[in-house]
């Protein structure tokens, strides 16, 4: 059977689009297969104006046979053999005659029953209750109403079509009964189209400029952005987010190609390319890097045949970039540093004070961060680019355009003449703006982006604002992962303990929480964030906890305690040690503290565990300080083959309670040492499954 | 086509449309929303269609008459309907044939914008109309106005007519517009805003404005008290403008802003509370 769904709307937001679709595809596949519908073909289409489902089932549900069953067979049947009252009562209730009852066998022993075969029902009287079900089901990040009472949805809704076979699958959804006619492009062909088939739908609707699969028309714009740029010989720039909301807010595409005057080529390309794409939703062109003076736009237009879509985006284009050339020379006239002055009256967040005073702590920061990463060769210029960093905000550029902040800064301090390091550093200072955004390129700009990130974080948990479910203020979450993603991509060892001591100590007694909870909940907050980080990269959750075991000290450390509990997962020596640190763990739960003393070793096997386990614990130091922990964890698997021996031959809990502690001791140094590295006991290995995952938080 | 051929256009359409032409309000309002002919008719039940120009004072888009595009008053074309027509889209869209706009030969878009005006607790979901790439039009189904839910749900289409004119006469500059056969928009508008971006940025008295606007919203409180929610209204629509003249001198800062909005907005929902519940709207 050929089903047939659209639901023609106004306008959708092409992310509305997207997520319907999704959805759409999801609860159809979920319905048809718990109603036990067997489906040939399915696929979701549509565009702005409409969300279509198409599938190809069979005709009607499979039968399937119910057993229903009554009283016991003890309470049913009477000794006489005839049958009870309840029995009776229960075959009535069932409408069959009490003589057919059967005795069913049932895990709690016989019981009086009938077997009832329910006819499948045919897919369209399943459908017909599950479509408005699932369109009212729908949800999208924002809603409204349009007629009286409660319902919701992303925009209007027309009209809904829905076809079986052909034949109108009847339904009422919120005053519109469902039927067999749509509408094509409301410009082009505004009146009713009745259809018959869902071939007779793509057909109809093409002729009335409409294209409905999303892939066809992605395909249309991508063919005529190349027509249009052959003679040129150029590209676009490479935009696919653009691409794809493009391709959902058109139902026919035509790519028109226009000019600007070429005296705007002077405007930085940031500028150029943001005009562009953020006020009218164009392609910059651009040839061996350079770029050229044309746009490409999309129009929902069969074609541009008296130019006059290209001629009106030229103008309004023209107009923007000549807002954008008139904000850059007011701009320049003032020097950034000048700027930077007035962030005294703006405001980062009420309690934290202004931009100037988070400026102010940025320098610190910054200028301790460099200390502590082997940056102090550029410690000046981070410092220099924490106190411009922010004065961007104050430029007209920036206020018509938010999303270039941080650039325009790097910008105008290259055209002051700043050095390179300052103003790459205020250039990158926000990136990576999300999970998919590179970290900066200059160690400048990764110093002076960790010092605002961190400020950020620490500032906001301190004045008591957390993330928590979907809700992420002030971008906690996206700080915490830019954190975590700069550091492992610049390599860069910092206590992080300390380093939050730091932040703390520069904010003083503006924050309102104790210092102390501030620390904990940031630590827990980067700790959620790094196992998101590594999750992400493919680590495993029980080498990530393990990894994470020891503590929060140091992002980049932890990272290499992952990769090397990873790298050594594949040996065969990893899992008899990770037995071991479990049986370490085991014995030391509730054991006090030991103390060694070598002379009351009685026994050889524990003498010498001692002794190689002192060599092995000078040996890893300083490979553990340099944060090789790859090498240091195979030395230290050397230890168990002594371990084992311990084990087999000496009992910890021995009578003497000197001996016992003196035995306990060396177990807690080795674990101590452990510790250092990873808490093993976190790994998960076969036949054992008590280690728990981790909460990506 | 002049711009005042281009209102006596709308006017005729929207007329045709059952809307009563309403005169221009004589308050200072930085958009027609704010106008008791929008925010008072959007409460309660009864249907209501009108329409009217509406001249919107912004002073922050001042430019001295030297920009183009900005200048800090600017003439909106003001259309509600209530309840919203189920093919009001359609109806949007022939207005501009009405203008003599051939839209086979552009690209005529609904492009995502949701509005929100928080000074008088209004926000509402729908598009700005982009006539290839142009904005011409705001396009909104309201859902909430003075902090209360409507319904039945009210639609409402703001021109940009400075905007549109510009499109229809093609010209790049503001100023070269003919707002009759021998009057421009220079003519009538240039001197006023020159010195209007003057006094907006510069000359106007802080404190004065200052002093003005808790005058105001002191009135509003009294006012409320005894009933007068029409007056009291009006003196939030002056408390918004001496706002935006403030925001406009640099004089407040942006946890002040916030508040100052919030101290408004109060006042605002207070009028709407008493006014459905008055069952004036109804």
């Amino acid at each position: 059977m050929e089903f047939l769904l659209e639901i023609l709307t106004e306008e959708l937001p092409a992310t509305h689009v997207k997520t319907a679709l999704e959805q759409l595809d999801e609860k159809f596949r979920d319905e048809f297969k718990s109603a036990g519908i067997a489906v040939q073909a399915f696929e979701t289409l549509g565009a702005c104006r409409r969300l279509i489902v198409r599938a190809d089932t069979v005709s009607g549900q499979n039968d399937s046979a119910n057993v229903v069953t009554g009283p016991p067979k003890s309470v049913g049947v009477l000794p006489d053999g005839t049958f009870s009252p309840a029995a009776r009562g229960f075959a009535k209730a069932q409408g069959v005659p009490v003589e057919s009852l059967e005795i069913i066998q049932t895990p709690r022993g016989e019981y009086m029953g009938t077997r009832k075969v329910s006819k499948g029902k045919p897919t369209q009287e399943v459908l017909a209750a599950i479509v408005p079900a699932i369109i009212a089901s729908i949800s999208f990040p924002k809603t409204m109403r349009w007629r009286e009472g409660p319902f919701k949805f992303s925009r209007p809704i027309k009209n809904i079509l829905c076809l079986c076979d052909g034949k109108v699958l009847p339904f009422s959804l919120e005053g519109l009964d469902s039927n067999d006619t749509t509408s094509g492009h409301p410009i082009y062909s505004p009146q009713l189209l009745k259809i018959k088939s869902f071939q007779d739908y793509c057909d109809q609707l093409k002729k009335t400029k409409v294209i409905v699969d999303p892939d066809e028309r992605r395909k249309m714009i991508l063919g005529q952005i190349e027509e249009r740029l052959a003679s040129l010989k150029a590209r676009i720039y490479p935009d696919d987010d653009l691409l794809e909301r493009l391709s959902y807010n058109v139902e026919y595409p035509c790519v028109i190609l226009g000019a600007f005057p070429e005296k705007y080529l002077t405007l930085p390309i940031e500028v150029l390319a943001t005009a562009m794409r953020e006020g009218q939703k164009l392609f910059s062109v651009v040839k061996d890097k350079k770029q050229l003076p044309y746009f490409l736009g999309v129009a929902d237009a069969f074609k541009d045949s008296k130019s006059l879509i290209r001629k009106g985006n030229e103008r309004v284009l023209k107009a923007r970039l000549e807002d954008a050339r008139f904000f850059w020379q007011q701009d320049v006239k003032k020097p950034l540093a000048e700027r930077a002055a007035g962030l005294k009256n703006v405001v980062f967040q009420e309690k934290l004070g202004t931009y100037d005073d988070k400026a102010q702590r940025l320098k610190k920061i910054a200028g301790y961060l460099s200390e502590r990463t082997d940056a102090a060769k550029v410690k000046k210029e981070a410092i220099e680019a924490a106190g411009l960093c922010k004065a961007d905000l104050l430029t007209e550029m920036v206020k018509e355009f938010p999303s270039l902040q941080g650039k325009m800064g790097g910008l105008y301090a290259k055209a002051e003449g700043y050095p390179a390091a300052v103003y790459q550093a205020i250039y990158e200072h926000y990136q990576p703006a999300g999970l998919e955004d590179d970290p900066p390129s200059s160690l400048t700009g990764a110093l002076v982006s960790l010092a605002d990130k961190i400020d950020s974080i620490v500032g906001v948990v301190g004045v008591g604002v957390q993330a928590s479910g979907s809700s992420d203020p002030f971008g906690l979450r996206r700080n915490a992962q830019g954190v975590a993603k700069i550091i492992l991509n610049k390599k860069l060892s910092i206590s992080f303990p300390r380093l939050i001591d730091k932040v703390l100590s520069i904010y003083g007694d503006r924050l309102s929480k104790p210092a102390e909870e501030v620390k904990t909940t940031c630590l827990d907050f980067f700790a959620g964030r790094l196992r998101f980080i590594f999750e992400r990269q493919g680590f495993r959750y029980d080498h990530i906890n393990a990894a994470l075991g020891p503590g929060m000290g140091d992002i980049y450390d932890a990272y290499l305690r992952v990769k090397a509990l990873a790298a050594l997962g594949t040996s065969p020596n990893f899992e008899p040690f990770i037995l071991m640190a479990k049986r370490i763990n085991n014995i030391l739960k509730d054991a006090p503290a030991g103390k060694i003393n070598s002379e009351l070793f009685l026994e050889k096997e524990e003498r010498d565990l001692h002794s190689t386990f002192t060599i092995i614990s000078e040996n890893v130091k300083p490979m553990i300080e340099k944060g090789d922990f790859a090498r240091a964890q195979s030395i230290i698997f050397k230890v168990q083959p002594l371990l084992n021996i311990f084990f087999d031959k000496v009992l910890v809990m021995a009578d003497d309670k000197k001996v016992r502690q003196n035995r306990l001791g060396l177990l807690q140094a080795i674990r101590k040492l452990l510790l250092q590295v990873a808490d093993y006991s976190q790994v998960v290995v076969e036949g054992d499954r008590t280690a728990k995952p981790g909460n990506a938080r | 086509m002049a711009l005042q051929d281009l209102i006596l256009k709308l006017h005729a359409y929207w007329a045709g449309q059952g809307c009563y032409l309403a005169p221009t309000y004589d308050l200072e309002v930085g958009a027609g929303t704010m106008t008791p002919d929008t925010f008072f008719r959007v409460l309660g039940r009864k249907p209501w269609k009108t329409a009217y120009v509406q001249p919107a004072r912004r002073p922050t888009d001042g430019r001295y008459g030297e920009n183009p595009h900005r200048v800090q008053k600017h003439f909106q074309y003001q259309v509600i309907m209530k309840p919203a027509p189920g093919d009001i889209q359609h109806i949007y869209v022939q207005s501009l044939s009405s203008l003599g706009i051939v839209l086979q030969d552009h690209d005529l878009r609904f492009d995502e914008d949701d509005w929100e005006s928080p000074t008088i607790g209004a926000w509402g979901v729908g598009w700005q109309v982009m006539l290839d790439g142009l904005e011409i039009s705001q396009f909104t189904y309201f859902q909430q106005a003075g902090g209360i839910e409507l319904s039945p749900v009210p639609v409402e289409i703001t021109y940009g007519l400075e905007r549109l004119e510009m499109f229809l006469e093609q010209k790049d500059d503001i100023y070269d517009l003919d707002w009759s056969k021998d009057v421009t928009y220079r003519d009538l508008r240039l001197t006023e805003e020159k010195e209007f971006s003057e006094y907006n940025f510069n000359a106007a008295d802080t404190a004065m404005l200052r002093t003005f606007f808790q005058a105001c919203e002191k009135e509003a409180v009294s006012l409320i008290g005894k009933g007068l929610l029409l007056p009291a209204y009006d003196m939030c629509l002056k408390c918004s403008h001496f706002f935006n003249l403030l925001d406009a001198r640099g004089a407040i800062s942006v946890t002040e802003r916030v508040k100052m909005i919030a101290r408004i907005r109060a006042q605002v929902n207070e009028i709407a509370q008493r006014f459905t519940a008055s069952g004036r709207g109804s």
